[in-house]
């Protein structure tokens, strides 16, 4: 808390950009550049002119003389503004960290920063759109802007803007506009979204796979009238692998925080090591949960097939296993369990089909006490993480698998070394 | 497999339920629909012969005290078996364990 005080006496002139404790460093952190230039407003509807430094989804490093601590608002557009807090300890001189309150959208508020609204100040998307819709009609530059801002807002695939193409449609024919010459586009599909485009009057996309099966394209189809339109093509195949790549990046970031503040008692791994996980040892037995009724049903059946225990840790075993049944049953319809043993080892493994626990719900589902997207108590975890010795998660789109180790030293030999 | 059994004491406003069996989310229901149709100022949930809870039994006895108190009454939990009494600790539902009280509410 002291250090950026400290910071400020000893090296004023240290950009705090570079610093560490300013912004944590992770993938998400960006500072853009040149600086981008926006206005916190206060309660009084005052105004001060700042510059974002860096940023990431939750926090903002920005350069002004607004009064910190304090709130403010920032506009970046009509329909997207973001509600801020200065932090006081944070930062040094004129630069401090903001925190992100509340991000209001058209619809609905949320308390970070979309990938997109991210995006949209981490890189420039909104010059490339000018520099795009340059060669227009001028009467018609403003209309394709603004439509295609709001449609680059809601584009996953932002980046995408750096290798597009734009084409002029009329009756059938395309003529090159601007971008990318060479890239070669499915015409065929294009076509057919600007027949589309043109007769519903409404902006189109579509993402096609090339007929070879090499290239991702997202195609946007933008009418200016019945029968003319602007389409716009992007090159997404880069793009997609390293979202993929990012999503790796992102996984193993939250792989090691998680690790690290069980104890090393909870692991993410990935699906070749879960595969492992739940081959090890001999199964004891196993079943399958439809409906809640299989919940108990499960309880007996491991209870026959656990080894001798004292009665704590087999109550441990059932309640785990039934948390974690208890957790596909709702979030993925069911699944199915299995109890493994390898020396003294007992492991409790549940596999679901489901649509897997988010990236970012992760931690805090797993870890935030009474945390819970669907509505219960959300204490599974908190129960599995304090019962088990030893937990392992795999979790994607197509399921999530989750594997509890519990030390089971037999109760003979309890009372053995007794 | 939960049985419920209610006893009322109606000099003193009470409402026992004497539960046996697993408090799970298979049986949860059931308790809820008996909940449903007491009235006394104080229910008293009796899990000594429970044997088993889970998350979401936690999750409808915090629902149930919760609803109860909005009501001007309380709901009172009374002799848990060790391991359930340990899983009340951990997520904090110690706080609704009747310490040292007789059938009625009698203090001892």
């Amino acid at each position: 808390m002291q250090r950026c005080l400290e910071c400020a006496k000893k090296e004023p002139d240290r950009p705090c950009v570079e610093c560490r404790y300013f912004i944590q460093p992770s993938p998400l952190r960006r500072v853009p550049s040149p600086p981008v230039r926006v206005f916190l407003e206060d309660e009084h509807g005052r105004q001060y002119p700042a510059h974002i430094l860096a940023l990431n989804t939750t926090e903002f490093g920005l350069e002004t003389e607004a009064p910190v601590p304090g709130r403010y608002v920032i506009r970046l557009q009509e329909s997207l503004w973001i509600e801020v807090a200065g932090v006081p300890f944070k930062g040094k001189n004129n630069v401090h960290v903001f925190d992100v309150l509340r991000v209001h959208r058209k619809r609905g508020t949320a308390r970070r920063l979309s990938r997109e609204e991210y995006q949209l100040l981490a890189g420039s998307a909104g010059e490339l759109v000018q520099e795009i819709t340059r060669y227009l009609p001028e009467h018609l530059q403003d209309l394709v802007r603004e439509k295609l801002l709001a449609e680059v807002e809601k584009s996953e695939l932002i980046n995408a803007l750096k290798v597009g193409k734009v084409m002029k449609y009329e009756r059938g024919r395309f003529r090159y506009l601007s971008g990318r010459a060479d890239l070669d586009l499915p015409m065929e599909e294009a076509e057919k979204l600007m027949r589309q485009a043109t007769r519903q009057a409404e902006h189109r996309r579509e993402v096609v796979i090339s007929a070879d099966g090499q290239k991702v394209f997202d195609l946007h189809g933008v009418p200016f009238d019945h029968r003319s339109g602007g389409l716009l093509a992007f090159d997404i195949t880069e793009v997609i692998e390293k979202e993929r790549k990012m999503h790796r990046q992102e996984m193993q970031a939250y792989r090691e925080a998680i690790a690290a503040v069980t104890g090393g008692r909870f692991y993410l791994v990935n699906g070749d090591e879960m595969e492992k996980v739940v081959s090890e040892g001999t199964e004891l037995a196993q079943g399958e949960v439809r409906q809640t009724h299989d919940i108990p049903e499960a309880r007996r059946v491991i209870q026959e097939a656990l080894p001798v225990l004292d009665s704590r840790r087999r109550h441990a075993v059932i309640l785990c296993l039934t948390e974690a049944l208890a957790n596909a049953l709702k979030h993925a319809g069911g699944g199915c369990w299995q109890a493994r043993q390898s020396g003294d080892t007992v492991r409790i493994i549940v596999q679901d089909r489901g649509p897997g626990i988010k990236t970012s719900e992760l931690a805090r589902a797993t870890l935030m006490q009474h945390y819970s997207t669907k509505n219960s108590l959300g204490c599974g975890f908190t129960l599995m993480l304090y019962y088990a010795d030893y937990l392992y998660l795999n979790t994607g789109p197509s399921g999530t698998a989750l594997a509890l180790d519990f030390g089971v030293v037999p109760a003979d030999r309890l009372k053995q070394d007794q | 497999m939960l049985k419920v059994d209610v006893d009322v004491y109606v000099d003193r406003g009470v409402c026992r339920l004497v539960l046996n069996g697993e408090l799970d989310v298979e049986t949860v229901a059931q308790l809820q629909e008996v909940v449903g149709k007491a009235g006394e100022h104080t229910l008293e949930v009796d899990l000594s012969g429970v044997s088993f809870v889970d998350s979401t039994g936690l999750k409808s006895l915090l629902d149930i005290s919760n609803d109860w108190r909005q009501k001007g009454g309380r709901m009172l939990i009374l002799r848990p078996q060790p391991d359930v009494a340990e899983v009340m600790r951990l997520v904090g539902l110690d706080r609704l364990l009747a310490q040292n009280t007789a059938p009625g509410g009698e203090e001892r």
